[in-house]
């Protein structure tokens, strides 16, 4: 009887541990992309809580917590009130890979990465707003079109390695990783940028354009709710970064330092080049964003799939 | 360390835990349950926008239903392609719509007697092929009970399938050309 007891408690302090690394984790990308964006628009960013402001998200969090949750006239509720949950629930699935291997590791978390847009598009539908119903359909096209690059890229790696699982892939970046292979630094450049536009980061952030849609599918949303959005796409960004280091990088391999610090460093330097160019680059126009998904980038990562055979098959 | 620790919990939960085989039929009994339940959700809901949400939920647990059967590669790709894509076109074409979000869509129409009947014909159909068939289940553990891996897949579809997978593909590429055709703006 003693140990059923025990391992439910196990199985919820691992629970909670992976729920609090998602939050933590998130929060501290939040503080570490509003200095780098501080810095290079030469500012100081949030300096007053905390060393260098590094305690602002959780005075923030604290903040959207006891705000108050208002809820507009007209909603759908259904849709309303789950659409944060579909946002955030597929992101924290895929941490079930977290210390295990799965013989599919890499479509999974693709496939939960693609489900991510149902929130959207909930979001959208349900809040009763024009603005927001744009910003959820221009996030569906987007997300959609940015996906097959995305797979293809994915297909490239996945072709090197042999296997699908994240562990092996891992394993067969021993001797050199796969980015310094010609044609696998093509799919890896197309993986960092239709990554960046499933995640719906500048320049590809229409879908949340503020300057014309005030703030897109989530304009309406406030309090915790909102916090939910914020949190499914930090979470998303670091999902987004984690594969590509898997996939390119070589994974969790290095010398010297623990595997889990390789990890993080890797897929934290994968986000801070993502901020990088969500700073530096103006936002497209949503013509030039699809027109730039189907005309180039699919018709690239196809290339390079063919480019990738013909290497294999030599 | 972090790794080996995670991996020494999950020992611990996976030899010690409740009994494999009652949470494998609980989570199953949840699955099936909430997938027939969304299932009747798609055709009952008076939205139509619920619907679709609904048939995107009930199409993710029965990717759910084939993990029990271990065909993970069935699972993800079921999410990814029916969730991911097609329910998020169908999605998609409901926010084009004009003047759908507020109107509630009957839930009968004059032929409810006509497909009653054939949808119990085909329910009967299906019970005498499952009743009739002798399930031979491999025992766990063997390699016939982790059902075929990704290259057995691979290897079927372009060796004895390669027929019908040309088919198929022949037949997405029509559904594309006549999208093309009649999604064209005429001049």
């Amino acid at each position: 009887m003693i140990i059923p007891i025990l391992t439910f408690i196990i199985m919820v302090i691992v629970g909670a541990a992976a729920l609090g690394f998602i939050a933590v984790s998130a929060m501290f990308l939040i503080w570490w992309e509003r200095k780098v964006s501080a810095h290079i628009q030469t500012r100081y960013g949030p300096m007053r809580v905390g060393w260098h402001g590094a305690l602002q998200s959780v005075a923030d969090v604290i903040k959207l917590l006891l705000k108050e949750n208002i809820t507009p006239a007209g909603v759908d509720m259904l849709a309303w009130w789950f659409a944060p949950f579909f946002a955030v629930v597929p992101s924290v699935m895929v941490f079930a890979l977290v210390g295990r291997d799965l013989n599919i590791g890499a479509l999974y978390v693709m496939a939960l990465t693609s489900i991510c847009v149902l929130g959207i598009f909930m979001a959208g539908w349900g809040s009763n707003n024009k603005y927001s119903l744009l910003g959820g359909m221009r996030s569906a096209a987007q997300i959609i079109s940015y996906e097959i690059p995305l797979i293809l890229a994915l297909v490239t790696a996945v072709m090197f390695a042999g296997t699908l699982s994240m562990q092996k892939i891992v394993e067969a970046q021993k001797g050199m990783w796969f980015v310094f292979q010609p044609n696998m630094a093509v799919a890896f450049l197309i993986f960092l940028i239709a990554g960046t536009a499933e995640v719906n980061r500048t320049p590809f952030d229409i879908p949340e354009a503020e300057s014309e849609l005030v703030a897109g599918f989530h304009t309406e949303y406030s309090g915790m709710k909102f916090a939910m959005f914020f949190l499914g796409e930090y979470t998303n960004m670091f999902i987004i970064s984690a594969l590509a280091a898997v996939l390119f990088l070589g994974g969790w391999s290095g010398p010297f330092l623990p595997p889990v610090i390789w990890f993080l460093i890797k897929t934290y330097g994968i986000v801070t080049l993502l901020m990088w160019i969500r700073w530096t680059l103006p936002r497209l126009r949503v013509d030039q964003l699809m027109g730039f998904a189907w005309k180039v980038l699919t018709p690239l990562a196809f290339v390079n799939l063919a480019v990738a055979g013909w290497v294999l098959l030599r | 360390m972090m790794n080996g620790l995670i991996r020494q919990l999950s020992d611990i939960v996976n030899n010690y835990g409740l009994p494999q085989d009652f949470v494998v039929q609980a989570s199953f009994y949840v699955l099936a349950g909430l997938a027939c339940a969304f299932a009747f959700g798609v055709v009952a809901m008076r939205n139509i926008f619920h619907c679709a949400v609904s048939l995107a939920l009930c199409l993710f647990c029965i990717a759910g239903v084939y993990l029990f059967l271990n065909a993970e590669f069935l699972a993800v790709v079921q999410v990814i392609i029916y969730v991911g894509a097609i329910v998020t076109l169908f999605l998609f074409a409901i926010m084009l719509t004009s003047n759908i979000k507020d109107r509630s869509i009957r839930q009968a129409n004059s032929q409810a007697l006509v497909s009653a009947v054939v949808a119990a014909a085909i329910l009967s159909f299906f019970i005498y092929i499952i009743m009739g068939n002798p399930w031979k289940i491999p025992a766990s553990g063997t390699a016939a009970h982790a059902g075929p891996g990704l290259n057995d897949i691979g290897r079927a579809l372009m060796s004895s399938y390669a027929l019908p997978f040309e088919f198929i593909s022949l037949i997405l590429l029509a559904a594309l050309v006549g999208a093309i055709v009649i999604g064209k703006v005429k001049k």
